[in-house]
């Protein structure tokens, strides 16, 4: 089974790196919303699939004993967050950046670079 | 004991910024001339022990792993450095107070602390026992020197003698680093004192040129000798008070103190101490070449004190007691005379506004004590009885005689002498005395402040001479132990010893010294005119050098920065691929497979085949929407997968995410052209392909390579026998975030806080809200709005639910916090942004930072009950005879709930705010 979840994560890994390498701002986000649900498969392969059983201490136990590993859950749960998080903030920059400069692919979101190079005239440009 | 004289420096210098500004003007420098003060007499506390030649220590462990202490000790040569920094550096205060009266309240506040600072890091270089710490504090008086040269930042010759001294001297401050890091790697010890005591251990080492060639350069750029040594005159664009204090007498002996220090190392290795005399030689004659060329007061003075370096970088150099007593008898004459001749320059300086020699004369009239300490001083640097610097000109040639050296350092220093009593004459006679009436008015006299420096100096100079038997042995004798092992019993030249060797050496050097006074003009002139010597001078090497970094930087900034984002990310992906093959080859072994094939499961198999399906169907569509349906797809069954794996919280968070997902981007592509043509050529969608197919290979290898190994669970098991025993909680999940891992998840939470507050202040204009929401609501459907109140009860009621549950059964703050987000988004649907908002009544931001704090909060009592932030607290109440037991853990998840709320909802009002602009 762990050889399908394998297939699974590394398909989304590959997909999402497609999809990076666009030029198009939205569907770059998409990928990078995408290769983050990739990692977080891998974290929770790397737990192993032992049991299918939640981390939850039973009522009457006082410890934990064959469920599924609650470490790399504790890492993803606040992964996916910020994984969200992540996504949602650059579609507020791709949504502003599309309403400044009328455009999504990344090759025309130039304007910072027309504003100069920020060393001339710095520091060392006293000659 | 030590420790709190440097503490105190420290202390003094932090204050000084406010106390300047509170303190008038004139009154400023006297105050603070305090700090200085009060270390001075301190010090001189020590005087008992260290004429009696003991050394005072003090040590605390600071990097104890490392071998590294904190180690501090004052001997008889850290003494004297200690009493010249601390001494002048009152002097300089003092003169710093009137010489920067016109300056702004806050230059001046500036200036204070960064010579407070500077003398804080000089008494620490020369107290430290540990080489690490005195590099900290060497480093530290070079970045202050370049403060302090480039203290006129607005005028662009005092950055450029900024930055070049900073490269030069920190530049050599890493060669020293690495001799430091050698010789740690050598003895196993970083102190001074074992440098010292095995100093015939180290010469065997096999890094023991390496660590020569290091400890020379260092000191080399710090004392400017050739062919480092042009950053010394630039430096003269530091104001004059930091010119004395810096430039003469203190900071620029530093590469003397550490010569000194290891000079039995250097005199270890073959031809160490030749290479010593060798460059000082070089140094004294290209300074004395330049002394008689420069045109500036302050100029002629550094190449003076170039010579002066060079002199004692030679006396290390030089075998015997005798080049010893010369050393630090000429340290203590030269402080004195040279800082009297910098303050007399600033004096002139700032009364004339002039600064070439040729253009001052007959200053006498309206700077008369000026004229007298300027004299003074000069008679003392002409080496002339009986002022001090006679006395360390006598032991100067007495210790070439002495040494084994054969007469060329004496023909040269004959010379060089020479020229210094020239310069001595010339930078009293020509501003002062000749010239009667060159200059006809000067902006302001002498002022108290401007006076005490010199004539305090000036007459030291004499009387130590006349009296000296205090300072020898008190200072003198205890520091030439210190530096050359063992007590040298030492007679003072004097004129009723009649005609000796180095007398007549001494009469040679004032009679060819007052020659060339006598035909300055001509000599000055005819040097001048003679400008191929400028073509050779380092300086220029200097200046190729920083073209060549600085083109080199061009050209890679040019080849690595292309501004083509796809390229990056081609090499950064490509890089990590070869990184991760590297890795595997390297291991040489075969990527394993699993035995046996086992657990297959009908239902999660359709599941997964379904996310392979979404994965490759988001890459093919070509609309926007689409393309988000199938991502969202991967997204629920990545969910699913949780779910049917024994993780049913990040299932919920997952699905939780995906709808707020939906949501979200829904808004943003509502305004965002929703057909995405390809953006790649056909060429580029292969190669772009042939990388992302290359990828997915790799991590399919890793990740079945991964899955069949045995998996030692240390941490696991530690949490899985832990969780309700001494976190009382029976989700172990959940008891991880809040509790074993709690520091962590309020950073997490922190990230959250940080991109809401960085999403609402991306987002579109305050004002504009109301139109979007008429839009909005223009477009709602009827069944919705029916029924939303009814499901946003349902939801936050389950929210809170969550929330509360979470220690024990499935949920927490994230869940929960997504799950009450969830039911304001569906009002927002409903409804419109501005019910939403209303309903919510407070701001989303204010409900994140409040939610931040609140988290925090929830770790203090653990920090004062038990010194352990976020050290959870439990008690147990009593409610209406129910017993319930709860923990500060409640306290946390609620922040983290109300940070998750608050941010989902400040994405929200402001992605809808943009989009109904």
């Amino acid at each position: 089974m762990s050889v399908l979840y394998a297939v699974l994560a590394a398909s989304l890994f590959g997909c999402a790196l497609y999809m990076i390498l666009s030029r198009n701002v939205v569907r770059l986000l998409l990928g990078l919303s995408m290769l983050a649900s990739a990692v977080n498969l891998m974290v929770f392969l790397a737990g192993h699939l032992r049991s299918v059983q939640p981390p939850l201490i039973p009522d009457g136990a006082d410890t934990l004993r064959d469920s599924a590993d609650p470490v790399p859950q504790a890492l993803i749960l606040t992964a996916i967050v910020i994984g969200f998080a992540l996504t949602v903030v650059l579609a507020a920059l791709s949504l502003r950046a599309y309403r400044a400069q009328g455009t999504l692919n990344t090759d025309e979101l130039r304007s910072a670079e027309h504003l100069g190079n920020p060393v001339a005239g710095g520091a060392d440009g006293d000659r | 004991m030590i420790a709190w004289l440097l503490a105190f420096a420290l202390l003094g210098s932090c204050a000084a910024w406010p106390l300047s500004f509170l303190v008038g003007r004139r009154a400023s420098g006297w105050l603070l001339a305090l700090v200085p003060a009060a270390l001075f007499v301190a010090l001189l506390d020590f005087v008992p022990a260290i004429a009696a030649g003991r050394a005072i220590t003090w040590r605390i462990a600071w990097a104890g792993s490392l071998g590294v202490d904190v180690a501090l000790r004052l001997d008889g040569f850290s003494f004297l450095f200690a009493l010249l920094i601390t001494g002048i550096g009152a002097l300089v205060v003092v003169y710093a107070g009137d010489y920067l009266s016109t300056e702004s309240a806050s230059s001046r506040a500036r200036f204070f602390t960064l010579i407070l600072l500077f003398m804080t890091a000089m008494l620490g270089a020369v107290l430290s026992d540990n080489l690490l710490v005195l590099f900290l504090f060497w480093e530290a008086t070079s970045i202050l020197s370049f403060l302090l040269i480039g203290f006129h930042a607005d005028s662009p010759h005092a950055r450029r003698a900024a930055l070049m001294s900073l490269r030069v001297t920190a530049g050599g401050g890493l060669a020293l680093l690495a001799a430091i890091i050698l010789t740690g790697m050598s003895l196993g010890s970083y102190l001074l004192t074992d440098v010292i005591a095995r100093a015939d251990e180290l010469s065997q080492s096999p890094w023991i040129l390496p660590i020569v060639i290091g400890v020379l350069i260092g000191a080399f750029t710090k004392s400017a000798q050739f062919p480092f040594h042009f950053w010394l005159p630039n430096a003269m664009q530091a104001p004059t008070p930091a010119s004395a204090y810096l430039h003469s007498a203190t900071m620029v002996k530093l590469g003397i103190y550490l010569l000194a220090r290891f000079e039995p190392v250097i005199g270890a290795v073959p031809r160490g101490r030749d290479t010593l005399v060798a460059f000082a030689l070089a140094t004294m004659l290209v300074a004395a070449f330049q002394a008689l060329r420069a045109e500036n007061f302050k100029t002629v003075l550094a190449y003076s004190t170039v010579a002066s370096l060079g002199i004692l970088v030679m006396l290390v150099g030089l075998d015997g007691p005798m080049a010893t007593v010369a050393m630090v008898g000429f340290v203590l004459a030269h402080a004195l005379y040279k800082a009297t001749l910098f303050f007399c320059a600033g004096s002139v300086l700032h009364a004339t506004g002039l600064s070439k020699l040729r253009a001052m004369g007959g200053l006498v009239r309206f700077l008369p004590v000026t004229a007298v300490a300027a004299a003074l001083a000069s008679l003392s640097m002409a080496g002339l009885p009986p002022f001090v610097g006679f006395i360390s000109k006598e032991f100067l040639f007495e210790a070439q005689i002495q040494s084994s050296w054969n007469a060329v350092p004496t023909a040269v220093a004959v010379l060089v002498n020479a020229v210094l009593v020239a310069v001595a004459g010339v930078v009293t006679l020509r501003p002062f005395f000749l010239g009667r009436g060159k200059v006809k008015s000067v902006h302001h006299g002498e002022t108290p402040g401007l006076l005490v420096g010199p004539v305090v100096l000036s007459l030291l100079g004499l009387l130590l001479s006349l009296e000296p038997d205090w300072i020898t042995a008190s200072v003198l004798r205890p520091a030439i132990m210190a530096v050359y092992g063992t007590d040298v019993v030492v007679e003072l030249p004097s004129l009723r010893h009649g005609v000796t060797q180095t007398l007549v050496l001494s009469a040679v050097v004032v009679g060819i010294g007052a020659l060339i006074l006598r035909f300055w003009r001509p000599i000055h002139t005819h040097l001048r005119s003679r400008t191929v010597v400028d073509r050779y001078d380092t300086e220029h090497a200097y200046e190729f050098l920083t073209r060549i970094g600085r083109r080199a930087a061009a050209f890679t900034a040019r080849a690595v920065q292309h501004r083509d984002l796809r390229r990056y990310l081609w090499v950064v992906v490509a890089a990590c691929m070869t990184f991760v093959i590297w890795g595997h080859v390297a291991s040489g072994r075969l990527p394993r497979l699993p035995a046996t094939v086992t657990g297959w499961r009908i239902g999660p198999a359709a599941v997964a085949l379904i996310g392979i399906g979404g994965a490759f169907a988001a890459v093919r569509t070509r609309t926007l929407v689409s393309t988000m349906v199938a991502v969202g797809l991967t997204g629920f069954v990545a969910a699913l997968t949780f779910m049917m794996n024994g993780a049913p919280d990040l299932a919920l968070t997952q699905f939780a995410v995906e709808s707020l997902v939906v949501v979200l981007l829904t808004v943003v592509l509502l305004v965002l052209p929703l057909q995405a043509p390809s953006t790649r050529t056909r060429r580029e969608r292969t190669v772009d392909a042939g990388l992302a197919g290359a990828f997915a290979l790799v991590m399919l290898v890793v990740l079945v390579d991964m899955s069949t190994t045995s998996r030692p669970a240390l941490v696991s098991d530690f949490f899985a026998a832990n969780s309700l025993v001494s976190a009382f909680g029976r989700n172990v999940v959940n008891v991880i975030l809040v509790d074993f891992r709690g520091f962590d998840t309020l950073g997490e939470t922190t990230v959250i806080a940080l991109a809401s507050i960085l999403a609402w202040s991306l987002l579109g204009p305050r004002t504009s809200h109301a139109k979007g929401a008429a839009v909005a609501r223009g477009r709602t459907i009827f069944i919705l709005v029916m029924t939303s109140r009814i499901f946003f009860w349902l939801l936050a009621g389950l929210s809170v639910l969550i929330l509360l549950r979470g220690h024990n059964e499935i949920g927490g703050g994230f869940v929960g916090g997504l799950t009450a987000a969830l039911a304001f988004a569906l009002i927002s649907l409903a409804d419109g942004t501005d019910r939403a908002r209303a309903m919510l009544r407070l701001h989303p931001l204010s409900l994140a930072g409040g939610g931040l704090l609140l988290s925090i909060a929830s770790g203090l009592p653990g920090l004062f009950l038990h010194g352990d932030f976020l050290r959870h607290l439990w008690f147990e109440l009593d409610v209406f005879g129910i017993p319930i037991k709860q923990g500060t853990t409640l306290l946390f998840d609620l922040g983290v709930y109300l940070v998750v709320l608050g941010a989902v909802l400040a994405f929200l009002f402001g992605l809808r705010r943009e989009a109904g602009r």
